[in-house]
């Protein structure tokens, strides 16, 4: 119904647009155009009885004649270069009206067939006098072209009958009209017509000369064309392809979007999370793996050559042992692994390789780049949260239109199409369930507070007690008489606190009643809080062992000087003979230092591994023991355990993300001491992947409440800076300060590790280089800098706050636009009858569509109550701007100067749609 | 390719579609070899179970809606003529159409031709407005059981009240193509139809 009406209302559109041209026509246009104007009315009669199908066709009939004609004349002008044509399209077309025109059947072919006469017969005159006998409309432009161009069509008539055979004059014939085209282009600006026609022919000439110039331009610019047409093809087919080649690329998308459409995107988050920590790692492995790790490998001391590369004598023994080597001793301990391993060679290899600097330099370097990708990934999450602003607006409306993916062919992924509307309707809800929530807002701060208070209490304590058994395990450490529990104290209690502490927190954050995505944050931070206590106490006690290893080593660097002088003075004397070099000492009877940096490298290593054990278990026996006993205990069991107590798990967001960011941190404070660990971590992140999604999936159940994460996972990012801050204090301390073992590593044999840095400037680089790095060393050049980055800091940080603030400024003032619109929507559908009747009194009624207004008319009290009907609306409005005006009278613009004007005026600019 | 279905095609068939559709002639072609192999009866028509043997259909949850949508009101069939000229709604605009839309009359594939044909898929008594009743129904099909009765009614409502801007709580055409305003129709209800 709606088509036909349209189609008669396009029509009478077209009658009334082509009745007001005719005045700034040629006077032959305008007896042509009073000659179509009745038969295009009569056309429009015809078309309202007229069916829906039949509607179609009739506007077929009139609209087909113009691209035909075009067509035809192509068609004409390139018939006898039909081989020649390169546009496969082009040739389509050619070949079908040529097929046509030979077969000469049909209603249309023979009126094809005339035309083609009439062209052959040379008449022009004649030709348009069919034309306008037969047609309908709309080929007058084309008749109009061709009148102008009288003087070149007549030769290009002319040469028709020869193009048959002849495709050089057809060729000819068609750059003349190509150049006439160019003239026309050029000198459109002095031709007295309107803006519109103008345009018009502007546009048509264009066209045509883009079409015909390069294909029968001069000899070699056809080829050209022919090359530039295919390569266009193969480039726009590539493309694709390419597109299609890199969505494939990103890894794990279709594990995750599965993940995220049953569990909606906060869980999502966090696997989109791993990915990213994967995608870092990889590149921190790249560089560790490739700087450090092969070139050592392969060009390094094989093992066995030196002591430092040698297990010792006294550990041979066990070194092979599955306990020694999980606890990374023995072969383990003495492996590329670990700082131990490598030597001080100042250059290595062929390459002359200068692997203590690219140690150092990868140490400092990862945390460079990880610190640069973390605050660059930062930066851009941001702007990805600030970029659109008509969020809010038709949520549900969009969601119900467009959330369903046409293509989909294949029933799993329908499966999960459902399921991720589902979740995402109900993200949804609960968003809006937020936004509407009327509370008390004293209780609630009241609760709030107090919730801060006991956790902030709880959190103290924890940390109290932290530090109480610290401080107490320092004292066992003197003691020998110690109890089991005495020993692992510090342990059970951490891991104690680690078990009880979350599930408090998350119970205190029951009182403040918060949308469950900022509860989450309060929930991350909190544990986040609480595990820093793990992680100093951690460096607490490492940092313990170091300095008796430090102490310790004194002692056994004479000792082992001493051995090998007695070794040497002993050699001397059994052989007796001083000329004779003695061989040297086998490397594994060497006394050796204690090593603490391997010993700091084992540590973590252990730490990381046994996180990951403890993790694996957990999702083992907490997620999918509890699934299989609750799935199949339920049958023989006297209540139900799957809604019931047990239940399934839920996926731990907080948990998880925790987890992984101080993993992280255990990484980048591991990795300078033991190279080793980046490869391992790569190892879990991969593992962790199939594994956690696999769980997610077969043993967890959504969250009661699917919320929707948000679009950044900023928040992650910036517990991730936080930690990798954290991690980064220890290492460059330990740098810097300590001494490194005088046997072992690649530093071995300095009083500092960075002089390896400046033992390069002095060897290495051009003296005055050397020079102009300490006067940058300077304090006096130092500070000065320093002070500037600061300064500069703060101004971008202001600026920053200027921009933000501007931004949201801009984003009301949009809000407050769509919602006054809105609003005088509403109002001038619901301003009483007595503003309506005088609005039809005024002369400028004729503004407004009369058929439309009628029926808002009828019924102003069905559209009060549809403004009225908001508030009983379960999901009420996003924010309580929008629902504010409504409540106010018609407005400022209502009793405004004269009570006529005001609606008046409304009505005529913005009619109330239909 | 698809010379054999162009045989049983006349060539002034092909070219009275070309014109209505837009549709090249190896596209028609292509698309004539497909609509005959989609013909399970061999009568020159789809019926509706035809359709529903295309996967992408089956499983859609408007998969009714838009077979119905091939058919002309009371028919339960369609020829290859009415099932190019729905198809049409999915051709791509091409960049030198968008020039002429201005002198020539619109095209199948312009935009409010694509949002009329998804406004139809909503509007099941065709009066030209999507009704609550109607969007529970839809949204019935989309949601299934997940969601209960109440909020799928308050889902509804929302959306009525997100989009209705004359207060008759039903969604007209108008106010469906101002919801869409923003969504890329002409992008994203196009089918790449091979050449």
């Amino acid at each position: 119904r709606p088509n036909r009406r349209q189609a008669a209302g396009r029509g009478g559109a077209r009658a009334r647009g082509r009745g007001k041209k005719p005045a700034s026509d040629d006077d032959d246009e305008e007896e042509e155009d009073e000659d179509d104007a009745p038969k295009r009315r009569r056309g429009a009669n015809n078309k309202k009885p007229t069916k829906k199908r039949g509607g179609g066709d009739d506007d077929d009939d009139s609209e087909d004649e113009a691209p035909k004609k075009k067509r035809g004349g192509a068609a004409n002008k390139k018939r006898g270069g039909k081989g020649k044509a390169q546009d496969s399209d082009e040739e389509d077309s050619d070949a079908g009206k040529g097929k046509r025109g030979k077969k000469g059947g049909g209603k249309k072919g023979g009126k094809e067939e005339e035309d083609s006469k009439g062209k052959k017969g040379d008449a022009k005159g004649k030709d348009k006098g069919k034309d306008k006998g037969k047609d309908k409309d709309n080929d007058k432009d084309k008749k109009k072209k061709k009148k102008k161009d009288d003087s070149s069509s007549d030769s290009n008539t002319n040469s028709d009958e020869e193009e048959e055979s002849l495709s050089e004059g057809e060729m000819a014939a068609l750059m003349e009209e190509v150049e006439e085209k160019k003239k026309l282009i050029a000198t459109i600006r002095n031709k007295p017509w309107r803006m519109k026609r103008r345009l018009f022919h502007l546009k048509e000439a264009q066209q045509f000369v883009d079409k015909f110039e390069g294909a029968l331009g001069k000899g070699k610019g056809r080829k050209w064309y022919a090359y530039k047409v295919m390569m266009t093809k193969k480039w726009i087919k590539f493309q694709r392809d390419f597109e299609n080649f890199r969505t494939a690329c990103i890894p794990w998308e279709r594990k995750i979007k599965e993940v995220e459409s049953h569990f909606g995107s906060s869980v999502a988050s966090y696997f989109i999370f791993l990915r990213w920590m994967y995608g870092m790692n990889l590149v921190l492995f790249g560089f560790t793996f490739g700087l450090v790790v092969m070139p050592e490998v392969l060009m390094g001391l094989p093992y066995g050559s030196i002591p430092r590369k040698t297990v010792p004598r006294a550990e041979q023994d066990t070194a092979q042992d599955y306990s020694v080597l999980m606890d990374f001793n023995g072969y383990c301990k003495y492996s590329v692994l670990f700082y131990g391993y490598y030597n001080n060679q100042r250059t290595i290899g062929l390459l002359q390789f200068r692997l203590p600097l690219s140690y150092l330099m990868v140490g400092i370097g990862s945390f460079g780049y990880s610190l640069m990708v973390v605050i660059r990934t930062m930066a851009k999450n941001a702007d990805v949260g600030g970029g659109d602003g008509e969020e809010g607006e038709f949520t549900f409306a969009w969601k119900m239109f467009t959330s369903w993916d046409y293509l989909i062919g294949n029933a799993e992924t329908a499966d999960n199409k459902y399921a991720s509307i589902t979740t995402s309707f109900k993200e949804s809800i609960v968003d809006e369930q937020e936004n509407q929530k009327d509370e008390n807002i004293h209780l609630r701060r009241f609760l709030r507070v107090l919730a801060n208070v006991l956790i902030t209490c709880s959190l103290g304590g924890s940390g109290y007690l932290i530090y109480f058994v610290v401080k107490r395990s320092q004292e066992f450490a003197n003691r020998d008489d110690l109890s089991w529990y005495e020993k692992n104290e510090l342990e059970l209690i951490m891991s104690l606190l680690g078990l009880v502490c979350p599930p408090l927190f998350e119970t205190f954050a029951e009182l403040e009643d918060y949308h469950p995505r900022i509860a989450l944050k309060w929930q991350l931070g909190r544990i986040f809080a609480l595990f820093l206590g793990n992680l100093y106490t951690f460096l607490f006690a490492l940092f313990d062992e170091v300095n008796t290893k430090l102490e310790e080593e004194q002692s056994i660097k004479n000792a082992s000087i001493w051995a090998m002088k007695e070794y040497y003075a002993n050699f001397t004397v059994m052989i007796n003979d001083t000329l004779v070099t003695p061989p040297p000492m086998p490397p594994a009877d060497v006394i050796r230092g204690p090593c603490w940096e391997t010993a700091v490298g084992i540590e973590f290593v252990k730490l990381t591994v046994s996180d990951i054990q403890v993790t694996y278990l957990t999702i083992l026996i907490g997620d999918f023991a509890r699934a299989v006993i609750v799935r199949f205990l339920n049958y023989c069991w006297c209540w139900d355990l799957e809604a019931g107590f047990p239940s399934y798990g839920e996926f731990d967001i907080s948990g998880n993300v925790l987890g992984l960011v101080f993993n992280q941190g255990m990484i980048w404070m591991g990795a300078f001491y033991a190279p080793g660990l980046v490869g391992i971590n790569l190892l879990r992140l991969l593992s962790s992947m199939y594994y956690q999604c696999w769980a997610v999936m077969a043993t967890n159940v959504p969250h009661e409440r699917v919320f929707k994460a948000s679009k950044s996972n900023n928040f992650y990012m910036g517990l991730l800076l936080l930690i990798l801050f954290l991690s980064l204090l220890p290492v460059v301390y330990t740098i810097m300060t300590l001494p490194p073992s005088f046997d072992c590593g690649p530093f071995s044999g300095k009083v500092k590790m960075f002089d390896v840095i400046m033992e390069t400037i002095d060897l290495d680089l051009p003296a005055f280089l050397g020079t102009l790095f300490s006067y940058a060393a300077n304090p006096g050049l130092i500070i000065p800098a320093v002070l500037l980055m600061v300064l500069a800091i703060y101004y971008l940080n202001s600026v920053s706050e200027a921009y933000k603030n501007s931004n949201t400024e801009l984003k009301k003032k949009m809000q407050m636009a769509r919602d006054e619109e809105k609003n005088r929507r509403n109002n001038t559908d619901s301003t009483n009858q007595v503003m309506k009747d005088l609005e039809d009194l005024l002369p400028n009624r004729s503004l407004a569509p009369p058929p439309e207004a009628k029926p808002t008319k009828t019924k102003p009290g069905s559209a009060g109550k549809g403004v009225n009907l908001q508030k009983d609306v379960a999901l009420a409005s996003p924010n309580p701007n929008a629902r504010g005006p409504v409540r106010q009278p018609p407005g400022p613009r209502g009793p405004g100067p004269g009570p006529g004007a005001g609606p008046g005026r409304g009505r005529g600019r913005g009619p109330p749609p239909r | 390719m698809g010379s054999r279905a162009s045989t049983l095609l006349r060539e002034e068939e092909i070219e009275e579609i070309k014109k209505e559709t837009g549709f090249s002639h190896s596209q028609i072609t292509r698309l004539y070899s497909r609509f005959t192999s989609l013909d399970k009866g061999e009568n020159g028509t789809l019926s509706r179970e035809d359709f529903q043997r295309i996967p992408e259909l089956a499983i859609n949850p408007l998969g009714d809606r838009i077979i119905n949508a091939f058919f002309p009101e009371g028919e339960d069939q369609v020829n290859f003529r009415g099932f190019m000229r729905t198809l049409a709604h999915f051709r791509p605009i091409e960049d030198n159409e968008k020039n002429k839309n201005a002198v020539v009359s619109e095209p199948l594939n312009s935009r409010t031709n694509k949002l009329l044909f998804a406004f139809r898929l909503y509007d099941l008594d065709r009066d030209d407005k999507i009704s609550r009743d109607e969007l529970l129904q839809v949204l019935r099909m989309m949601v299934g059981v997940n969601i209960s009765d109440e909020q799928l009614g308050s889902i509804a409502d929302r959306t009525i009240q997100e989009a209705d801007t004359n207060g008759d709580n039903s969604i007209s055409f108008n106010e469906f193509i101002k919801v869409l305003e923003k969504v890329d129709v002409e992008q994203k209800m196009s089918i790449r139809f091979l050449h």
